[in-house]
């Protein structure tokens, strides 16, 4: 996936300042910077979910395979199916876990119940889920905790196979225990997916991701490889983020 | 790329391409549907409002609309049209029922909001929304059976019928404590947290705090809630025309609440059905119900004013630029609103105090008396001011005058110069020992009269329900539920009527429930904030005020008089549909709106369609809401009378039929009709009364249930 020269603006105000990166195939990129820097906005434009929000504005473009996001003919819907997403806070359906994870599949049109339940299997061994749910999966899926749900949402997640997995801070409303399960879980996806995660926590940048980018104020202030982020960082303001002498 | 087969046919293979696939998307075909029914609405509002326009219109030529606001005389045998007795009626009644409802209400509230515990408060809200539940003319039929001997009782000189302004506002007050209650106290509950805590810390009792600070921040939504309670009260039809005796004059003198009067409503109520269509009168009726319309759309819309900038007032989205700006304009609306309540309880205790001496005394002493009641209450709400000063002494003057004229009565005049004295030297005493009165003991006190507000406000709905089943009860039998009616009503059953009831209550589920939930539905996930949106809301709120003797109308001269459907089911289903329409479109929004946004953006980024979130997402989470919405809605449709009265109903059937075309029998009808025109049969009447009010609570209960039930169920 490129990124170039791109902007956004919600109503006048502008959230993103000429942002360029590549995200590279089957490999984690992480966004780091401060509150408020724009690196959400960034990974929500990346399947056009701010879409949603009235009077956002975007310029330049995002391209993946090729193919322009925001280009005219885009199907969002087809995007969507493609680049899946996991949010900061856990957010199943308040169905039970079968039916949070056949929901994806049903929307894309497989209706026969043995390719379902496989799609389910799949999806939650995944997600590393599979053990502590397989006997209840008529539970409500409510009834799970906070991890257990984050991982329910990655599990849904990836039942529609797709080809880029966005988070966004997913790890931010979880304990340390239920955060280290989820990284684990990211670096296993690795070999079959891209990941694209957006953190606060520069400890978790540097654990999992192999590549980084540092966000400040809606710019891209460096991108690259994660070991040269955290040990000799090009940018003066990067080194001072790191090393935590401001944000 | 996974241990996952895709082969050609494989839905979640993936394609080269994210150009638009086969899929079909459904959203914008389904936001122009959803929004063409939305429109329905407005649709609804023009043609009720074109049709009480024009047909009102001749009324305007002939009479002439000066003369027709402003005339004394409502003489439809002489063709003399003069609105102004209805007018006053209307407003009198209204002002009485505030100055009753309005202290019953406000404490209540304090009460549940302030000092209840949890557990009282659980239980208080519920049996206050039982008030809201009764339907209107079980309201009449219990003053006619039961308020009014009871006031003749009190009253016996100055009541010759028991029918008056008096029993007309105390009924209508009932009415609307509900919502005065209910408004005031989500006022008094949206008020932060945090305020409380900063008073508290400093060390106010709970009482200071409340009257203080609670109070003093939730002023515009316990104006609005006031105001709200005046418009329920104004567009009331059945229980006013019940109680009030409909004599169309102005009371002499104008005080003299044991006079009989009339109201708008009553008199579109007894008149509409005998009118000739086309007529000077007929003309005349619509004339009055609009500017009934008028006159309930102005006051809602300026509650709806007070209630906007109140919510502004705790809103967290204000900007830092005009955030000066707007607390200035905060301040300005809250004093504001603040100096107009208080002149107004001023005057209402004023009004009060002299109406009940004048009952006893002559007028003079009754002045005196009242203006010493304010002066007290003036004191006593300025006592840490300058003013104290000020209102201490002109209150001594005029107790040292009342206490002389008092004893005058019975003594000399140097004896009641002496007696006057004392009285003041008493009084000088008194006073600062009353300042003295420790926090505690005063909080004390206050949460006593609290107490004993509510105390009152439960008894009155106790003894209506005791008296409605204690007596109701024994009418009940299985002839009198499943036979038809005998005698002209004095004995048999009320079969054809619970059928005909459920008979409308379906017909307008069938018709109310799919406009209102699809209204809903658009207004809560397709619309954004255009003209032709705000045009949508508009509409709805006006025809949420609309009352229900106006939907009547609507209902006879469109489709029983226009397409000539005659009196019949359908007419009364539609009538009664348009008139719960706005209510369901409202409760399906909120419950909509109350879906976290979450799970729309989890659908959403897994590919599904605005239209499939809607539906398999969003629907099924606010599954709950919705439903209680319908549930109050149909409770609403069952037990009103005016909408079906000039549309469906009829006095007897002597066989129940399906057909649409047919007119019904109906419970509130037949309530209505055996209190109001057959006497000797208030066994029957009170029967018929205790099956409404099952029914009607039966839906209501089942209203709260599947909200508790729902809002167990799903946490967020």
């Amino acid at each position: 996936m490129d990124i170039v020269g791109f902007n956004l603006w919600y109503g006048e105000k502008q959230a993103l300042f000429d942002v360029g990166m590549n995200v590279r195939k089957n490999k984690i990129t992480a966004l780091i910077g401060p509150s408020g820097c724009g690196k959400s906005t960034l990974i929500r434009c990346m399947n056009r979910m701010n879409d949603l929000i009235d009077g956002c504005r975007v310029e330049g473009s995002m391209f993946f395979q090729g193919q322009d996001i925001y280009g005219k003919d885009t199907d969002v819907m087809a995007l969507r199916k493609r680049i899946g997403m996991i949010f900061q806070k856990p957010n199943p359906f308040p169905m039970s876990i079968r039916d949070n994870i056949t929901y994806g599949p049903r929307i894309h049109g497989i209706t026969k119940q043995s390719e379902l339940d496989e799609i389910m299997e799949r999806s939650l061994k995944q997600a590393a889920l599979w053990d502590e749910v397989h006997d209840r999966l008529e539970q409500s899926a409510l009834s799970l905790s906070g991890g257990q749900q984050q991982r329910l949402c990655i599990a849904r997640t990836l039942s529609i196979n797709p080809e880029v997995i966005l988070m966004d801070e997913p790890t931010s409303a979880l304990d340390p225990i239920a955060t280290a399960k989820i990284e684990d879980l990211a670096i296993s996806l690795e070999k079959d997916y891209t990941v694209v995660i957006v953190t606060h926590n520069m400890q978790q940048a540097a654990r999992i991701s192999d590549y980084t980018g540092f966000m400040y104020m809606g710019k891209m202030i460096e991108f690259d490889d994660t070991e040269k982020i955290f040990n000799k960082p090009s940018e003066d303001l990067t080194e001072r983020y790191i090393t935590g002498r401001f944000g | 790329m996974c241990a996952f087969r895709h082969n050609e046919g494989d839905h979640l293979s993936h394609e080269n391409t994210i150009k638009k696939t086969k899929r079909f998307n459904h959203d914008k075909v389904m936001k122009y549907f959803l929004m063409a029914v939305a429109s329905a609405t407005v649709v609804i509002i023009f043609f009720i409002i074109l049709f009480i326009f024009v047909n009102g219109a001749s009324a305007i030529r002939d009479i002439g609309i000066w003369n027709f606001l402003t005339g004394f005389e409502w003489r439809p045998s002489t063709d003399t049209y003069g609105a102004m007795p209805l007018i006053t009626g209307t407003a009198l009644v209204t002002i009485g029922a505030i100055m009753f409802a309005l202290p019953l209400g406000l404490g209540s509230a304090i009460f549940i909001s302030e000092v209840a515990p949890k557990r009282l408060r659980n239980v208080l809200k519920p049996m206050c929304e039982v008030f809201a539940g009764i339907p209107s003319v079980v309201y009449g039929f219990f003053g006619m059976i039961f308020l009014i001997p009871l006031l003749r009782g009190f009253f016996p000189d100055h009541l010759l019928f028991g029918t008056s302004w008096l029993a007309g506002s105390i009924i209508l007050g009932i009415m609307a404590l509900p919502t005065i209650i209910s408004v005031s106290e989500d006022a008094m509950r949206a008020v932060p947290r945090s305020y409380r805590e900063a008073s508290m810390a400093m060390g106010a009792t709970k009482w200071e705090t409340t009257r203080r600070v609670v109070v003093p921040a939730a002023i515009s939504g316990i104006a609005a809630a006031t105001i709200l309670g005046i418009g329920r009260a104004i567009g009331e039809t059945m229980a006013v025309m019940m109680v009030t005796g409909n004599t169309p004059i102005v009371p002499e003198p104008l005080w003299n609440i044991f006079e009989m009067l009339r109201t708008i409503t009553a008199t579109l109520a007894l008149e509409m059905p005998e009118v000739v269509s086309g007529s000077v009168h007929y003309s005349a009726l619509f004339l009055l119900a609009l500017v009934l319309m008028v006159m309930v759309l102005a006051i809602n819309y300026t509650a709806k004013m007070i209630i906007k900038r109140s919510r502004k007032k705790f809103g967290e989205t204000i900007s830092k630029k005009s955030l000066l700006d707007k607390v200035t304009e905060h301040e300005k609306v809250a004093k504001h609103t603040k100096m107009f309540s208080k002149m107004s309880i001023l005057a209402c205790l004023f009004a009060a105090s002299f109406f009940i001496s004048s009952m006893f005394v002559g007028a003079v002493i009754s002045l005196i008396v009242a203006v010493l009641a304010t002066m007290v209450f003036v004191s006593l709400m300025y006592t840490d001011k300058v003013a104290f000063k000020m209102g201490r002494s002109l209150m001594l003057t005029a107790l040292f005058i009342s206490a002389y004229m008092a004893s005058s009565l019975f003594l000399d005049a140097s004896a009641s110069v002496l007696v006057s004295f004392i009285v003041v030297t008493a009084a000088l005493i008194s006073i600062p020992l009353a300042k003295r009165l420790l926090a505690k003991t005063k909080e004390k006190i206050a949460h006593f009269v609290l107490l004993s507000i509510v105390a009152v406000v439960l008894m009155i709905l106790i003894v209506i329900v005791y008296d409605i089943v204690s007596k109701g009860l024994p009418a009940l039998s299985l002839n009198f539920l499943f036979g038809y009616p005998e005698d002209g009503g004095l004995g048999g059953g009320i079969f054809p009527a619970i059928v005909g009831t459920i008979q409308l209550v379906v017909g307008t589920m069938m018709i109310a429930f799919p406009l209102g939930i699809i209204s809903g539905i658009y207004l809560a996930e397709y619309s954004k904030d255009t003209r032709y949106t705000r045009i949508i809301r508009e509409a709805i709120d006006i025809l949420n005020g609309t009352p229900s003797v106006v939907f009547g109308l609507f209902g006879m001269a469109a489709l029983v008089i226009y397409l000539g459907v005659g009196y019949a089911l359908i007419a009364g289903c539609i009538t009664l549909a348009f008139m719960v329409l706005p209510v369901i479109i409202r409760t399906t929004e909120e419950a909509i709106l109350a879906v976290p946004k979450e799970l729309r953006e989890a659908s959403l980024a897994l590919g599904a369609s605005k239209w499939e979130t809607t539906t398999k997402v969003v629907i099924p989470a606010a599954f709950g809401g919705v439903v209680t919405g319908l549930i109050l809605s149909l409770g609403r449709a069952a037990g009103e009378t005016a909408p079906i009265m000039f549309t469906a109903a009829v006095v007897f059937r002597s066989s129940v039929s399906l057909s649409l075309l047919d007119p019904v029998m109906a419970l509130p009808y037949h309530l209505f009709f055996l209190a109001w025109e057959v006497p000797g049969s208030e066994t029957m009447q009170y029967g018929t009364a205790l099956v409404l009010l099952l029914m009607v609570l039966f839906m209501f209960a089942l209203a709260s249930l599947v909200r508790h039930r729902y809002s167990k169920s799903i946490k967020w």
